[in-house]
């Protein structure tokens, strides 16, 4: 069977080749049968890598450890539902998983943008073929998943930290998110190469950007889901240069589904648009490679492989040829418009995308601050979380109030009078919220009190804007409220659903405000009997308890919880101890009150010898709307990515017309 | 225009960071060998040498660190939390500072990096 896995990936290598020689050879030559018989070859890829997958699948799921890969990943006693997560819990796996998303997506796209995008198209095939060509290489020569070896009489196991459905579901969101910024940026690539650089590949990879862009949003939480309850340190996100290496692409993304509006719209910002494109491609690229090469310090642990150097070579190929065709088509891609006033839509969007750039060159210059001082002073320095939070703060904060007022702003000129108008609703409510969040003691952190009155003024922007809209399709003849509504968010899916998109980062950003500004913490020994005191919370330490279960010894404090004299429950923080991976993990127990709008998380840090036990008690308050954001924001994201036929026909009416879609 | 905004927030920020990070934020990342003669805080990263004594919550766990690639290290005490991960044999990183030749690790900022069982050749990522 590896023989068959091989041979798949030897197949779907010489197919990508030939998609990238003769794809390229069609394009330039205008050949549409040569063309077709490139992407089919793609198509052909796509399969074979499938075929390969299945292979490696096959091969954990009948604990086949005559695979180095398998004996490495997995183990006799391991539940069959992990086998997927040990199919990409490390290198190999991770590159195949690259290879299979890259080319079903990239199948997916040219086969469903087959007439919007008719000059472009010839070009992304042998672009998408060149990004796939590389993984193919990787995997063929230098790092192959089918290595096989003498096979021993049990497999090394799956870390247990990462036996959990959260991480289950988090690296294959990650990469669907990194892979499908591909498609944009092989469309964007196409467009400069074909010479075709209106607004139609913007259009024909919307839907595939947003569904990148959400993917790579949710595999970012659900990994700091995960934190927050395995690693147990009472936080959530903790700027880790891997954490960091999602967030880039996912920052500069969203960047570029903003500044896309304006090209749309004003038919401005061409360069910016495709050089937003490339480096998000390049940071996902970057990302790949910082979770696959022992560069930097961080808890993701890796040791220096082969493959990081070839990575580094890719990028810089990538960004190489992505600057020169930018460079090459900068007389064509400028815009004719110009920014009429500073107070306008258009502006709002820019600073918007400013302050989202600078904040993800800022966190790239952290992440790559210890490689550029070693390389310069011959010492490594990093910069830790102080270095993050401020510049967070420093751009989040204007961001959020941005995030607020764009939709308020008129386009093309706005007067301050009339923003002054459409202003006065959600700056009195935020005003109110603030004063009263003052009065309750919320100053004691000046930035979360900003925050906090913030997210309060974009809540209500967005629901005067529900509001407003639904009105009005009232007024235009809708029989009720509820078909109102409904018209008005279906017909304006993109904008709506982005609102949605907006609240669901302002309950993150309450979420992030109330964990990170607001949070409480005790920490003490205590004696059976003892108990300490947090927040309104009485912690009794009743005695420890243990118990063998089949593969860890558990060890149990058990912790009376009281608040006010009224007991809450026990809770048992503690630790297991996995006798064959003779490795500890702790076991947070987490008391989540709706009442109380808050978590109280015990983490047992030490058992000692006398029956003690070192009791750690956080306390973080409003945490559980940064979980709940994730669904508001996939449900945004749904709303703006859901089919529209009306807007499909209204395109292919405008493109079918010669010169309509380069209007100023 | 647009240029003139973007150029001038660009030149502020470059500033702003080379100032951050060149003046202070930033911490030395160093090995045992290379710990002589730096004062201050760092960050030290190698790998545990046990005997690993003492009670992180009491008078601080001791052990030594010893260079990834070398013969060099240092004693090390450190107190606060401790990793689940951490064992001899393992690769750690903390900060602190060098006292009269023994390492002073600050309260939980111990950090171990994934064992290497997982994966003998090439260690894995957990996330």
């Amino acid at each position: 069977m590896p023989g068959l896995g091989r041979a798949a990936l030897v197949v779907a290598l010489g197919l990508v080749l030939y998609a990238l020689v003769a794809g390229g050879y069609a394009a330039l030559k205008g050949r549409r049968r040569l063309h077709d018989s490139a992407r089919n070859a793609f198509v052909g890829a796509f399969v074979s890598v499938l075929a390969a997958s299945a292979v490696l699948l096959g091969a954990f799921l009948a604990d086949d450890f005559s695979l180095s890969y398998v004996a490495d990943h997995s183990s006799r006693d391991l539940p069959a539902r992990y086998a997927f997560a040990a199919f990409w819990g490390g290198q190999e796996g991770s590159l195949l998983l690259w290879l299979l998303v890259l080319t079903g997506m990239g199948a997916a796209a040219t086969l469903l943008n087959r007439r919007l995008v008719r000059e472009v198209l010839p070009w992304t095939v042998p672009v998408l073929a060149g990004v796939a060509a590389f993984f193919a290489l990787m995997l063929v020569f230098v790092s192959s998943p089918f290595a096989t070896q003498p096979a021993p009489a049990d497999g090394l196991g799956l870390n247990p930290s990462l036996q959990n459905p959260y991480m289950m579901a988090h690296p294959p969101m990650l990469y669907l998110g990194y892979v499908g910024l591909t498609i944009p940026y092989a469309f964007a690539m196409a467009a400069l190469v074909a010479g075709r650089i209106d607004e139609r590949w913007i259009v024909a990879t919307r839907r595939w950007t947003i569904a990148a862009w959400t993917f790579l949003g949710l595999g970012v939480l659900i990994g700091a889901k995960w934190a927050y309850e395995e690693v147990g340190w009472g936080g959530w996100y903790a700027w880790d240069p891997v954490e960091n290496a999602a967030l880039m692409p996912w920052l500069v993304s969203t960047a570029y589904l903003h500044s896309v509006m304006i090209q749309e719209k004003k038919d401005m910002l061409r360069v910016w648009n495709v050089v937003l494109v490339a480096l998000a491609f390049c940071l996902s690229l970057f990302g790949t490679f910082l979770t696959r090469s022992g560069v930097l310090n961080s808890i993701h642990s890796f040791a220096e492989s082969p493959i990081g150097s070839w990575f580094l070579g890719f990028i810089c190929v990538v960004a190489g040829v992505s600057i020169a065709l930018i460079v090459w088509r900068l007389p064509l891609l400028r815009s004719r418009t110009k920014l009429e006033s500073l107070v306008s839509r258009e502006a709002a969007f820019l600073y918007n995308n400013l302050f989202f750039v600078a904040f993800a060159l800022t966190v790239l210059w952290g992440v790559a601050y210890p490689l550029v001082s070693e390389a310069i002073r011959g010492i490594a320095s990093t910069v830790g979380a102080p270095y993050y939070d401020f510049f967070a703060i420093a751009f989040g904060l204007p961001l959020v109030l941005l995030m607020g007022l764009g939709p308020l702003v008129a386009w093309r000129r706005a007067s301050l009078r009339s923003l002054g108008a459409g202003v006065a609703w959600p700056a009195g409510v935020a005003l109110v919220c603030g004063i009263a969040l003052a009065a309750l003691g919320a100053g004691s952190s000046a930035a979360g009190l900003v925050g906090y009155t913030f997210a309060a003024f974009v809540l209500a922007a967005i629901a005067l804007e529900f509001v407003r809209g639904t009105r009005a399709h009232k007024a235009l003849g809708d029989s009720s409220w509820a078909g109102a509504f409904t018209s008005l968010v279906g017909r304006n899916r993109r904008r709506y659903g982005g609102y949605v998109v907006h609240a669901a980062i302002a309950l993150l950003v309450i979420g992030a405000v109330g964990i990170g500004a607001f949070q409480s913490e005790r920490e003490g020994r205590l004696q059976p009997g003892q108990a300490l005191e947090v927040e309104g919370y009485t912690l009794r330490y009743l005695g420890s308890t243990q118990e063998r279960a089949a593969n860890a010894l558990e060890l149990r404090a058990e912790v009376e919880v009281s608040r006010g004299g009224e007991s809450l429950g026990v809770l048992t923080p503690g630790k297991n101890r996995y006798f064959a991976e003779q490795q500890t993990s702790n076991e947070v127990a987490i008391r989540s009150s709706f009442v109380q709008a808050e978590d109280l998380m015990l983490v047992a840090d030490q058992f000692n010898d006398d029956g003690s036990v070192y009791l750690k008690a956080i306390v973080n308050p409003l945490v559980g709307l940064i979980w709940g954001a994730g669904l508001v924001f996939l449900l945004g994201s749904v709303i703006a990515m859901w089919p529209d036929a009306r807007e499909q026909r209204r395109l292919a009416r405008r493109f079918a017309e010669p010169g309509a879609y380069a209007r100023a | 225009m647009r240029l003139v905004i973007a150029l001038s927030v660009a030149v502020v920020l470059a500033v702003f960071l080379l100032y951050t990070s060149f003046a202070g934020g930033a911490t030395e990342s160093l090995r045992p060998s290379q710990l002589a003669g730096h004062d201050g805080e760092v960050q030290l990263a190698g790998i545990v040498i046990g005997p690993v004594t003492g009670d992180a919550r009491a008078g601080g766990l001791r052990f030594e660190l010893k260079d990834f690639d070398g013969p060099a290290k240092v004693p090390v005490v450190y107190t606060g939390s401790v990793p689940d991960l951490f064992q001899a044999d393992r690769h750690i990183y903390l900060r602190g500072e060098l006292e009269n030749g023994v390492f002073v690790g600050k309260p939980d900022s111990l950090v171990t990096k994934c064992p290497s069982k997982y994966e003998p050749k090439q260690d894995s990522d957990p996330a």
